[in-house]
């Protein structure tokens, strides 16, 4: 019991930087402070909160995305599913964010060093969330059938869920929605007098 | 003093390096937050405006880098038509002698100039100076041979007037021609909308009571290459005419062809009167799956891309088999080499067909030809000429398109079929013309296994010395 409410007493003292001098503990928090406001900036550019929530407009703050989101938009699943219902795994709040965080990630990567491919393919890690995403709503459908082997997908023959087909060529001048500004709206309009 | 815990010095002060690595650190983390924030807002700003004019262009400039200046993405894709090394399974973009890879050819051709000079053009950015360098092109050519070659076309059109540039000479209008196939020959220059600037699809499509201006963007998309990939004739010698006004199809231009009595050149074996097909693409392409599912020329040769947020249509006009992650895979979820394959598949089985179509039609032009010998009067003939010009006619159509077949496989294979059946009764007809000359075997065919060997026999033929073809 001391011994534990001791070691929380030095964690304290060392977030705090108390055994530092008061020089080098001023330097240190503007430092992080400066970083951590640039951080807030780049956040707010990004739209970065919109990745918490599950609105698809989150999913095109990366241009790539755009011909996905306007297949899904004008297909059957636009009336009645967003992309996380189907990209996302609903196993847990847990299991969601760290998908989200993983494929986030990945993807964040891929697009600030234009290592993106032309054409987008699932990755290994998406194909089991989708196929149980798929069963989530639609699994009274296939409750009498038997699986073939192979491991075969719901979307190896249903392939026009994103329209006829998800691609470029398919949403050739798409409307998206506009990003939100980075600037404030103040800032836009100006002080009043 | 431990690395590890460098605050903890008894005066509560770090050690030296501390300072220093502290500000790295931080500049870095700000640095890469910066050039991040930098990037994202870089992108934004992208896929807002995709196109920025840095120039206005004249109504009809020709000269492709000034286009290239508002639309850098374009020109530069378009700049890789320069590109003559690329090779598919039958196709590509190299220097490629048809005659010196197919003898028959030779035969077929014999009596045009395609028996004597048939090359592949090279991409589109080599227009100009491909066709300034066939040996087919000659002396007697006029201004119509320019009409798909150049961007400086639609301007000398604007300014002279369609039929006087066809009948001008050839050589005449080479000093104001310079620019190859690019920009103008399908965009208005000052909306980028897809337009017809050929007069010949123009009236084509009128006969078929179609305007262009009718027809969707998606449509557009195919009919601004149809102004050149497709089937024409000189009509009065100089007048470019697409053989549309009955339909598209091998039988009905064959019908149109034979109601405007038009011939390009006699055999010179069979005396046959030959209408040589002329890349008919378009026409080939519009009964295939792709056109009754509304995929357009570009779709595939002339794909999108993604450039960061920016998506702009490639203007690298090639085989779709050079890239078919972006041309088939969009629509086809499958592995490109699965794809790949499965195009060539479809295409070697066309190639098997003209194969076995040319032999039947080279034998049926001996055969005619030996029945003439044996002494039948052309009266006699004339049946097996006319199979031996249907068939060869259907068997160009399909040779003589791109694609090998791909662009319609079922309707190639149909067509190769028809050309082989008329080829084999032409030979039927010959055969009886001959046993009523009490000629029962078969005539002998010469050696035309070569080029030189093909070269010497047509040749033969039409400087009237040929070699007897009885047994």
């Amino acid at each position: 019991m001391q011994v534990a409410s001791r070691r929380r007493g030095r964690i304290r003292r060392w977030l705090l930087l108390e055994p530092l001098s008061r020089g080098w503990r001023a330097a240190i928090f503007a430092a992080g402070g400066a970083a951590l406001g640039l951080a807030i900036v780049a956040a707010r550019i990004a739209n970065a909160t919109s990745y918490l929530s599950d609105a698809p407009g989150a999913c095109i703050n990366c241009h790539v995305m755009t011909d996905a989101y306007a297949t899904w938009e004008r297909g059957s699943h636009g009336l009645a599913a967003a992309c996380s219902d189907c990209h996302v795994p609903h196993t847990g709040l847990a299991a969601a964010y760290a998908f989200k965080a993983a494929d986030g990630g990945r993807h964040s990567y891929v697009f600030t060093l234009r290592r993106e491919p032309q054409v987008l393919r699932l990755s290994r890690g998406a194909e089991p969330v989708i196929q149980a995403n798929c069963l989530r709503c639609h699994g009274d459908l296939v409750a009498m059938t038997r699986p073939a082997a192979g491991g075969r997908r719901c979307w190896d023959c249903h392939m026009n869920i994103h329209g006829r087909s998800r691609s470029l060529s398919s949403s050739p001048a798409a409307l998206r929605p506009r990003l939100p500004p980075a600037g404030l709206d103040w800032m836009k309009k100006g002080l009043p007098p | 003093m431990s690395l590890s815990t460098p605050a903890a010095t008894p005066s509560g002060r770090p050690p030296r390096w501390v300072g220093p690595a502290l500000l790295a650190l931080v500049a870095a983390v700000v640095v890469l937050l910066g050039l991040l924030a930098a990037s994202i807002m870089e992108r934004r700003w992208e896929a807002q405006q995709p196109a920025l004019i840095v120039r206005p262009l004249a109504e009809w400039e020709p000269d492709n880098a000034a286009w290239g200046e508002n639309y850098p993405r374009e020109h530069e894709s378009y700049l890789r038509t320069r590109g003559a090394t690329t090779r598919t399974k039958f196709g590509g973009s190299f220097p490629r002698d048809y005659l010196d890879e197919d003898p028959l050819l030779v035969v077929l051709y014999g009596g045009s100039a395609f028996s004597k000079d048939y090359r592949q053009a090279r991409g589109h950015y080599y227009s100009v100076q491909d066709v300034a360098a066939t040996k087919r092109v000659g002396p007697a050519a006029v201004g119509t041979c320019w009409t798909c070659k150049s961007t400086d076309v639609p301007r000398l059109m604007a300014a002279m007037g369609a039929k006087e540039f066809y009948a001008a000479k050839f050589d005449d209008l080479r000093p104001q021609v310079a620019h190859p196939i690019g920009c103008q020959d399908c965009h208005d220059p000052r909306t980028m909308t897809l337009r017809i600037t050929r007069p010949a699809l123009r009236d084509a499509l009128a006969a078929r009571a179609r305007r262009p201006e009718d027809a969707a963007h998606q449509e557009m998309r195919s009919l601004v290459c149809a102004q050149c990939h497709a089937e024409y004739y000189f009509r009065e010698g100089t007048h470019l005419v697409f053989p549309w006004a009955k339909g598209l199809s091998v039988e009905e231009m064959i019908a149109y062809y034979d109601e405007h009595n038009f011939t390009d050149y006699t055999h010179a074996v069979s005396k046959a009167a030959i209408v040589k097909a002329q890349h008919p693409d378009y026409e080939l392409y519009a009964s295939g799956i792709h056109a009754y599912r509304g995929v357009a020329c570009a779709d595939c040769h002339m794909p999108y891309r993604t450039e960061g947020a920016v998506k702009f249509t490639s203007h690298h006009v090639q085989s779709p088999l050079l890239d078919v992650a972006v041309s088939c895979a969009v629509c086809h979820r499958w592995s490109e080499e699965e794809i790949r394959a499965r195009v060539e598949v479809v295409q070697a089985k066309t190639a098997g067909a003209k194969a076995s179509a040319e032999k039947a039609l080279a034998a049926a032009h001996f055969d005619v030809a030996a029945a003439a010998q044996a002494g039948s009067a052309d009266a006699d003939l004339a049946g097996a000429r006319r199979l031996i010009r249907h068939a060869q006619f259907r068997w160009d159509y399909v040779a003589s398109s791109n694609g090998m077949g791909f662009h319609s496989p079922q309707e190639a294979m149909r067509i190769l079929g028809e050309a082989m059946k008329e080829a084999q009764e032409s030979r039927l007809l010959a055969a009886r013309l001959l046993a009523r000359r009490g000629v029962a075997a078969e005539p002998k065919h010469p050696d035309v296994s070569t080029r030189e060997k093909a070269a010497a026999v047509v040749a033969a033929f039409a400087e009237g010395r040929p070699p007897s073809l009885l047994p």
